[in-house]
């Protein structure tokens, strides 16, 4: 179970659609802030990787300090990224998968449009599970 | 650590500029300008100041090719502890600049360099200049002079060496093992500062045998720290020396070699003083020097990992400063690579550093860094954006351009990256504030509220609202700043001119020149609008030079602190509009819809409206919710002002009312009306019965200031139900202006000005007034129903007959005249009696709260123009009816002089043809006429009945009953019209006894038991010749025929029964007879006859629906007096 860790799903448009803190501890504002900053940037290397490899698990692709950006690029684009402190490949790996199935239910719903945001709930209670799960 | 380092830097000779004296600081700026640019000066140049003054330890110098470079430190450095180590990092020269003109001492100008020299240990040559050093041969006799100085200290070192140290070994404890092993690192460390020497002088071959040997002596001695350093100077040897050669495997062994270098710097690392001094900053620097040298896009991901574990270990590093110019440089390196939110996030971090030191000028540099980050995280001011919208495209060369537009496609709220927008526009706040930078801090803050105020709590919002009032005081007045704060601002509308000052479009070639201009019916689409689409008008405005314009904002303030707008108003970039600026006060949460006007002063197309608004801030100059039309400017057009004399209020009127109503025009503008026409549009155009066109005409030109008064005729016209229902509930209720006319006024200016001819086809446009008649129509004197009732007075029987009617029409005039003259009462000649005389009874009705007076006439003849218009007297005048409110009355009009003289066939035409349509074609042209005829004559009746009113409040009008006198009349039409086709008088003839002027008995009277001789006169009214069968009866009061039976009381001579008459057309018949009464009393004798062979005129007449009927014509009753004894 990874300490800190933020989860974060950001569409083809760079625009976060979906964000939770999976980890358990409780964290500071500031912390919190840093944390989307770091992702926010993560996104420059995200998109020249995601076109050198054929794997949509980009592994741990940045850190900063002790933190390590893992991202999981869908076909479309959109971008599952975690931000985590504990190197845990297969867990993440894992995680990324399943949320990716739920991702693609999600894109079943006519009514969502692509690239808006996520607030299903039930979407949201499966990640946390999945995080708790795999994380 | 080092800002810009790179790998050529081991090549630098660093000489530092220092001024000496007083300068003033522009010409010391300019003097640096001079220094600014560091460039290698070609060794081939400087040969003529070099004198070799024993054999050069450079022996490959490589005069033609090689190059010293220069490196300028302005205003000079202190010295660092690793100048040994690096001998680049030494101030190897000197340059003093000073200002002549204010520094005339040289003495004390070279004193003072001298001192300020002692600083510099390390250089080697110092110049003093008190003028521009613009020839370059000075710079070049400055790398001579250091060229033979590096010669001298290369023998030296050679010779005696010196002892190297850097800050790393002083921590060292000296042992006596150490000592020895310092003696044998001396030597190789000697090797690698010749080989920098070598460097600083050009000649790379010489450097690089003095590193490989300076390699061997620090691998042997484990001396990791200076093997890394000599193996870096090994690899810019090695750059220098292939330059401008292409040299593909070059890239894969400055690669390998630096990672050594790396890996060697990592190496020298030692736990015990890294508390203090650590090779750390060495090792951070190989890694830029690399990722600067690889820096490319396709190496992207080699330089991201050797920045990342740059970045990682900016942890370890124990200078603050150190870690500041680490974040830099990899924030640079970042930004070269494209990575432009890599980039803004070490610039975070670079501003959070200085934020940390806490004084304004490091308040300054993070706010200045914190600038750079604000494209990345899409929080421009709108200044940047202007300035760099070139850099934009330029920048966007990556694959994702596309992308990058799209995200700021993204409005803020949506973009859930909100939270990274707001702490950095409130970090740029917070530095904006500390270096005291009241317009970045102003900026930031409306940025932040602006876009963020639903994210931020109230205490927040007012939080940035004191930030927003405290900056604007400390910015000098007029200020403004591009980034709008609050109210927002929002175009409205554009008010379309009112319908007092339309604007019309002239069409130069036609007489009605307003014509297709105006929207000319009530719908919206018009299929006649030559394919335009239809909004193309509201797209256009026209402004008037002069003429104040109006348009509607909606300021709103949804936060939760009151704002005041000290003046928001309109303006126009070219300046030609006179604004009027107004102030207004906006409550938390709230929005105010508002009119900003303002005066246009010159002709022309007007662009980039836009609203200045409070705060000093501009609003938004793209308006997007609305579409701007184009806004042109016109010459001052003449403006007609209308108000009706005696009140613009509604004008009440009463059903039927007629009354004059004054409208006055005043030309409110500068300049004359020229043309001018009026109309009428709206609905009840008829009750508009006199329209002034002739005294709008004779007024023209209307000068400037001048004013005409129009006379407008109104009949006020009836209500419809609708309306009645509507005003039941109260009276004198304003009913909708829909219904009320409205005159229209088409004016224009002259055509065009002389002056220009070749513009002579504009056309200044032209204006409508629309003088809406307000009429309110009260319900007035209300018809109930007509209907017509007959009385029947039986006529004497005279010596004289009656006059015919018929010939009172032509005739009986005059008399008739004066008699209606002298009471107006209806009189019955009691000879003639009334039968036929028909009375139409109308019944009216008062429901207003005025008392009605009627006035009822009946023309005469209406036909006789001359007499029935110009004079009173061919009315028959009755007295005047009073109808109290709330009642109602009924007047009587006599039908008398109605009847037609001639039963004409034509009038029955539709009767006697049935199979009319068929016929048509054959109907003659006079019976077509004739039919007419009898319709003209119809209305013509009508129309003499006139039934005028005065009401109580002094008006007068009239009451429109025609419909209803039609509708009354329509049973009975003929009957009333139509003539009998026998006309039957009885009259006493006298036997040629003239006595008649002292008779004693009563005039008309019939004596007892005397034989009375009588006629019988049968008039013919048909066309035709009719022959009958008259027969004569007399009845006795009684009723009872004295004539016949066994009790006739009344002799008689002569044929009563069966006489056969012929009657021609239009003629009358005499049948002559004598009575011989018996008993006195009262008489009745009536004549009656059986038409034979009556034709279908007759019929008709008589409703008769077989041919077999007989048609039987019965005269009215005469009364015979008979007097005497029994």
């Amino acid at each position: 179970m990874a300490t800190t860790a933020c989860f974060i799903i950001v569409s083809r448009n760079d625009i976060p659609i979906y964000e939770t803190d999976a980890g358990s501890a409780t964290k500071r504002e500031d912390a919190s802030q840093m944390h989307q900053f770091i992702l926010h940037a993560a996104l420059d290397i995200v998109q020249d990787l995601a076109w050198t490899t054929s794997a949509m698990y980009l592994k741990a692709i940045d850190r900063f300090n002790d933190m390590v950006v893992s991202v999981y690029v869908t076909a479309g684009h959109t971008r599952f990224m975690l931000l985590h402190d504990s190197r845990n490949d297969d867990g993440i790996k894992s995680f990324f998968q399943e949320v990716h199935e739920l991702y693609i239910k999600i894109l079943l719903n006519p009514l969502y449009l692509p690239g808006s945001r996520i607030t299903s709930s039930h979407f949201d209670t499966k990640v946390r599970a999945l995080a708790r799960k795999y994380l | 650590m080092e800002p810009d380092v790179s790998i050529e830097t081991s090549s630098m000779i660093r000489i530092a500029i220092l001024p000496i004296g007083e300068i003033p600081h522009q010409t010391l700026r300019d003097y640096y300008s001079i220094f600014h640019h560091h460039h290698p000066i070609p060794l081939s140049s400087i040969s003529s100041f070099y004198t070799e003054e024993q054999k050069s330890p450079f022996t490959s110098l490589p005069w033609d090719t090689g190059s010293l470079r220069f490196k300028f430190i302005l205003g000079g450095s202190p010295p660092s502890p690793w100048e040994d180590f690096q001998a680049n990092r030494k101030i190897l020269a000197v340059i003093g600049v000073f200002h002549c003109p204010l520094s005339p001492d040289l003495d004390s100008v070279i004193e003072e360099f001298d001192g300020v020299c002692k600083g510099y240990a390390s250089a080697l040559v110092t110049r003093c200049f008190g003028f521009f050093p613009c020839d370059s041969q000075l710079e070049d006799e400055i790398a001579a002079s250091l060229l033979m100085e590096f010669e001298k200290y290369v023998f030296q070192a050679e010779s005696s060496g010196t002892i190297l140290k850097t800050p790393l070994d002083l921590q060292a404890s000296l042992s006596s093992e150490e000592v020895i092993q310092a003696k044998k690192r001396r030597l190789g460390r000697a090797q690698k500062t010749i080989g920098d020497y070598c460097l600083l002088a050009g000649s790379p071959v010489d450097a690089n045998a003095h590193y490989s040997t300076a390699l061997e002596l620090a691998r042997l001695t484990t001396d990791y720290f200076w093997y890394a350093g000599a193996l870096e100077g090994s690899i810019c040897a090695l750059l220098i020396d292939q330059i401008g050669q292409n040299n593909p495997a070059l890239e894969d062994e400055v690669r390998y070699r630096f990672n050594s270098v790396i890996l060697h710097y990592k190496k020298s690392f030692i736990q015990e003083n890294s508390q203090r001094v650590s090779p750390l900053s060495f090792e951070l620097e190989a890694n830029l020097k690399l990722a600067r040298y690889l820096c490319r896009r396709e190496l992207s991901k080699d330089i991201v990992e050797l920045l990342t574990s740059a970045a990682d270990g900016a942890k370890s590093l124990i200078d603050a400063t150190d870690r500041l110019v680490l974040y830099v440089e990899i924030a640079r390196l970042f930004g070269t690579l494209g990575y432009h939110r890599k980039a803004a996030f070490f610039s975070r971090q670079v501003a959070q550093l200085y934020l940390q030191q806490d004084n304004r000028l490091a308040a300054i540099s993070a706010l200045q860094v914190l600038a750079l980050t604000t494209r990345a995280y899409c929080v421009q001011s709108r200044a940047s954006i202007s300035d760099n919208s070139h850099i934009n495209e330029v920048g966007s060369r990556n694959a994702d351009s596309g992308k990058m537009h799209h995200r700021s496609v993204v409005s803020f709220f949506e973009s859930q990256w909100s939270m990274l927008q707001m702490v950095v526009l409130r970090e740029i706040l917070l530095s904006a504030a500390r270096a005291g930078d009241p317009l970045a801090a102003w900026s930031a803050a409306a940025r932040l509220l602006r876009s963020y105020y639903p994210l931020i709590t109230p205490v927040g919002q007012n939080g940035l609202a004191r930030a927003l009032a405290n900056s604007s005081e400390r910015l000098p007045s007029g200020t403004r700043c591009s980034d709008p704060a609050l109210p927002f601002v929002r175009l409205y509308s554009f008010p379309q001119h009112s319908s007092q000052m339309d604007i019309v479009k002239r069409n130069p070639a036609r007489e009605d020149w307003w014509a297709g201009s105006a929207p000319s019916g009530p719908f919206i689409y018009t299929p006649f609008s030559n394919g335009q689409p239809n909004d193309s008008s509201k797209k256009e405005l026209i402004w008037i030079v002069g003429e104040p314009v109006q348009i509607l904002v909606e300021l709103a303030n949804p936060c939760g602190f009151n704002l005041k707008v000290d003046s928001i108003y309109l303006s126009v970039h070219s300046g030609n509009l006179d604004p009027f600026p107004i102030s207004i006060d906006l409550p938390p949460h709230s929005s105010k819809v508002v009119t900003l006007s303002g005066i246009p002063t010159s002709v022309g197309l007007l662009k980039d409206l836009c609203f200045s608004d409070p705060f000093r801030s501009c609003g938004s100059p793209r308006l997007k919710n609305i579409s701007v039309p184009n806004i042109s400017v016109v010459p001052p057009l003449p403006l007609l002002v209308s108000h009706v004399v005696g009140g613009d209020g509604a004008i009440i009127l009463y059903e039927g009312e007629i009354r004059d109503i004054y409208i006055s025009l005043a030309n409110a503008g500068t300049v004359p009306v020229e043309q001018a026409n009026i109309s009428l549009s709206g609905k009840n155009q008829d009750s508009v019965l006199s329209i002034p066109y002739e005294t709008l005409k004779s007024v023209l030109p209307l000068k400037p200031g001048a004013e005409v008064i129009l006379p407008v005729t109104l009949k006020a016209w009836k209500l419809r139900l609708v309306d009645l229902d509507n005003a039941s509930g109260i009276m004198g209720r304003q009913l909708k202006d829909s219904s009320s006319p409205s005159l229209l006024i088409h004016y224009a200016g002259p055509f065009t000005d002389f002056e220009d001819p070749p513009k002579g086809s504009v056309v200044p446009p032209g204006r409508r007034l629309v003088v809406p008649l307000n009429i309110c129509i009260l319900q007035g004197l209300s018809f109930v129903k007509a209907h017509l009732l007959s009385m029947e007075i039986p006529a004497h029987v005279g010596e004289n007959l009656p006059k015919p009617v018929y010939v009172e029409n032509s005739a009986g005039k005059e008399t008739n005249v004066s008699e209606t003259k002298m009471d107006g009462l209806v009189k019955i000649d009691l000879f003639r009696g009334s039968w036929g005389l028909r009375f139409l009874e109308l019944e009216l009705s008062n429901p207003t709260d005025v008392v009605f007076e009627i006035n009822l006439s009946v023309q005469l003849d209406s036909t006789d123009d001359k007499l029935s218009l110009g004079q009173d007297a061919a009315e028959y005048g009755y007295p005047k009816t009073r109808i109290d409110r709330d009642n109602s009355a009924r007047v009587v009009i006599p039908l008398e002089h109605f009847k037609l003289p001639i039963l004409d066939g034509s009038f029955f035409m539709k009767d006697f043809k049935p199979d009319e349509a068929a016929d048509s074609r054959n109907s003659s042209f006079s019976e077509k006429s004739a039919r007419a005829e009898l319709k003209a004559s119809v209305n013509n009746l009508i129309s003499r009945i006139k039934v005028r009113w005065q009401s109580g409040r002094g008006s007068s009008g009239e009451l429109n009953i025609k419909d209803a006198i039609k509708a009354a009349l329509k049973t009975s039409a003929m009957d009333v019209l139509l003539p009998d086709p026998l006309t039957f008088d009885f009259r006493l003839v006298r036997n040629n006894l003239s006595h008649g002027s002292n008779d004693s008995r009563p005039k008309g009277s019939v004596l007892a038991h005397n034989m009375s001789p009588m006629e019988v006169l049968v008039r013919n009214n048909s066309m035709d010749m009719i022959r009958m069968s008259l027969s004569i009866t007399c009845r006795d009061v009684a009723g009872e025929n004295c004539v016949e039976g066994t009790k006739a009381t009344v002799l008689w001579s002569g044929v009563l029964n069966g006489i056969a008459i012929e009657a021609p057309p239009l003629q009358e018949s005499k049948h002559s007879f004598s009575l011989y009464f018996l008993v006195p009393g009262e008489y009745t004798l009536v004549a009656a006859a059986v038409i034979e062979d009556a034709n279908d005129i007759l019929r008709a007449r008589a409703k008769t629906g077989s041919p077999d009927e007989p048609i039987f014509c019965r005269g009215p009753p005469f009364h015979v007096h008979v007097i005497g004894t029994a």
